[in-house]
């Protein structure tokens, strides 16, 4: 996937508004293959929103989004799968992790399905981003901050064309933000990945190719 | 996949699919038990394979005066019609007599000879159950299938046998053994061999094919003896049907009142092992609902774990799979535990048979096999087919 491309793209709620004003709502917006971008919001513009209709878990909007020219809305199910296994790369704000399993098998359930990275590329994500003793801790137990760094990892164990990052470091200080950064710039730059990054205020310094505001 | 089973297994309750293990296993016995009861009872009841349980014989009354008077005991070709147009017979058929002479001759280990003057009869060959190639005669063979009564047997067995000491003698001995047959009239006579194929404790008559019988008619019995036939075979729907006994009796006809309580029983039990096996089928379907209850509970209460797998880019095949292998498992696990149970009672209750019948021949137990893993695999299929559904609702749940 090279190409994703948002044509008069708008959440149904915000239909019957006439003041919204927005890089991406109601626009052409283009996002290439190997850029980085950021999109700062502020609350309540639909920042979650747009990152779940990009990944085909929601589909209330009106106008179109298209993957290397293809309507998202076509896709069946099959197509998603391996959109979400082998194309796209998200870190939910929510993270939505497996509290009942330890930081390690968060990984491991994602990278056993995609066989993406080593053990040992792995262990040494864990031990840069400061968490190396939390591997056999079960995630429920950890702070939220310590919760984002396994989940930045748990979305890098999969081939990607682009990783979204919806609010990766809102509980992170800036020096693990940092490291964070530069784990997602080295990974991308693998893979020939793009970038799309989202903030309502604090954001990781990038060299980003593109700011929307939304 | 064994971390996906660590992370689905929360939830599982281990008393609801306790109280859905227990109650199909009863459910699946009694049906299973049903099948095979009603399959061992109708081996005991085949005692006699040539005829089926549903035929009735039916002749006229022979009073003290009907040979007197020298009214005839046959039966008119209107009198059959009549019989035949009654709602409870399904078929009917005519015993055609031999209107020639015969003699049959037969030796036990050179020493014993008997010979003795008999008749044949026939019947509509599809009233015999005896496979086809066994049961045939062409015009000019030598050889003549024969079934012989099953109290000819006893006779010899128990009458003559015991009280002369002479060697006992099976139905298998005698099969092999050949029967010398001379049948003369119309001015031929000719030496037949006569092969036993079977002895049947419901027909007391000598059987030959009718395709024999109507060559030989015509070979041998004077023209002018075409005889009205004097015992009429049928197979009634329901041999329970009162409208049977009370138009025989209207008609001064009888019919072996043994063979018709015999009929009685078998109709009576198949009706109750009807009833059980729905009353097991009924339970297995209640069953069958509290599983699908437990299994979508147990969805609902790991939904976002659910939901998180789909998210992560497992396909929801791979997300239905544990819990279609948890109830296809223990839809496994019940057929087996069923049937070992059913192999149990059957030994006790086959073991009492034994002691009623002790030449009985216990058949397999494919029929209950077939009915269970038929079950298991409908049963199985609604699971699957469920919990995928399942899981796709949650996959669509975006909305």
């Amino acid at each position: 996937m090279d190409k994703i491309q948002l044509i008069d793209t708008l959440p149904n709620v915000f239909q019957n508004r006439t003041d919204v004003v927005s890089d991406i709502w109601n626009q052409r917006v283009e996002f290439e293959k190997g850029k980085l971008y950021l999109v700062e919001a502020n609350s309540g513009t639909g920042k979650s929103s747009l990152c779940s209709y990009i990944f085909g878990y929601r589909h209330d909007y009106k106008g179109q989004i298209l993957f290397d020219g293809e309507d998202v809305r076509n896709y069946s199910v099959s197509q998603w799968t391996d959109i979400r296994k082998r194309h796209f790369a998200l870190l939910w704000q929510e993270l939505r992790m497996f509290p009942e399993l330890t930081a390690w098998e968060n990984v491991e359930i994602k990278n056993k399905l995609t066989g993406h990275q080593t053990k040992e590329q792995i262990l040494e994500w864990f031990e840069m981003l400061g968490i190396p003793e939390k591997l056999n801790a079960k995630l429920g137990r950890m702070s939220f901050g310590q919760q984002q760094r396994v989940a930045l990892i748990r979305a890098l164990c999969q081939p990607f064309d682009f990783l979204l990052v919806d609010e990766p470091i809102s509980h992170l200080d800036d020096a693990n933000a940092d490291i964070m950064g530069t784990i997602m710039v080295a990974e991308a730059k693998k893979q020939g990945a793009g970038i799309i990054s989202t903030s309502i205020g604090k954001h990781i310094e990038l060299p980003y190719d593109k700011v929307f505001n939304l | 996949m064994k971390l996906v089973w660590k992370l689905l297994r929360q939830h599982v309750s281990i008393p609801q699919f306790m109280g859905f293990f227990f109650a199909n296993l009863v459910g699946v016995v009694i049906i299973l038990l049903g099948v095979q009861f009603y399959n061992d009872y109708q081996a005991l009841d085949q005692e006699d394979s040539f005829m089926k349980a549903d035929y009735l014989i039916v002749n006229r009354k022979i009073g003290a005066l009907s040979g007197l008077t020298g009214k005839s005991n046959a039966f008119s070709q209107s009198d059959i019609e009549e019989l035949g147009n009654e709602n409870f017979v399904e078929r009917i058929g005519a015993f055609t007599p031999s209107s020639f002479n015969v003699r049959a001759r037969f030796d036990v280990e050179d020493f014993v000879k008997f010979s003795t003057e008999m008749f044949f009869e026939s019947v509509p060959d599809d009233f015999v159950d005896v496979k086809s190639d066994a049961w045939h005669y062409e015009a000019g063979n030598e050889e003549i299938p024969i079934i012989l009564p099953k109290n000819y047997l006893d006779l010899y067995n128990f009458g003559y046998a015991q009280g002369k000491g002479l060697p006992k003698l099976s139905e298998g001995i005698l099969g092999a053994m050949k029967l010398h047959i001379e049948i003369a009239g119309n001015g031929h006579s000719d030496n037949f061999m006569g092969r036993i194929v079977g002895f049947s404790s419901r027909l007391n008559t000598i059987l030959v094919p009718e395709s024999f019988m109507q060559w030989a008619n015509a070979q041998y019995a004077s023209s002018d003896a075409v005889k009205e036939p004097t015992r009429l075979i049928m197979e009634v729907n329901n041999p329970t049907d009162e409208r049977i006994t009370s138009f025989l009796q209207e008609h001064d006809y009888e019919t072996d009142e043994e063979k018709l309580d015999a009929s009685k029983t078998t109709f009576v039990l198949r009706v109750v092992v009807s009833i059980v096996m729905a009353v097991g089928f009924v339970i297995s379907i209640l069953s069958f609902y509290i599983l699908m209850l437990s299994v979508f509970l147990l969805v609902q209460k790991n939904s976002s774990k659910l939901e998180n797998l789909l998210l992560i880019g497992y396909s929801p095949a791979k997300v239905s799979f544990p819990y279609q292998a948890l109830t296809v498992g223990l839809n496994v696990l019940v057929l087996l535990l069923a049937i070992i149970i059913m192999c149990v009672v059957r030994s006790y209750y086959l073991t009492m048979f034994e002691n009623f019948f002790p030449d009985i021949v216990a058949p397999g137990i494919q029929p209950a096999l077939c009915v269970g893993v038929v079950l298991l695999v409908v049963v199985s299929i609604f699971n699957i087919i469920a919990v995928r559904s399942k899981v796709m609702s949650i996959w669509k749940r975006k909305e």
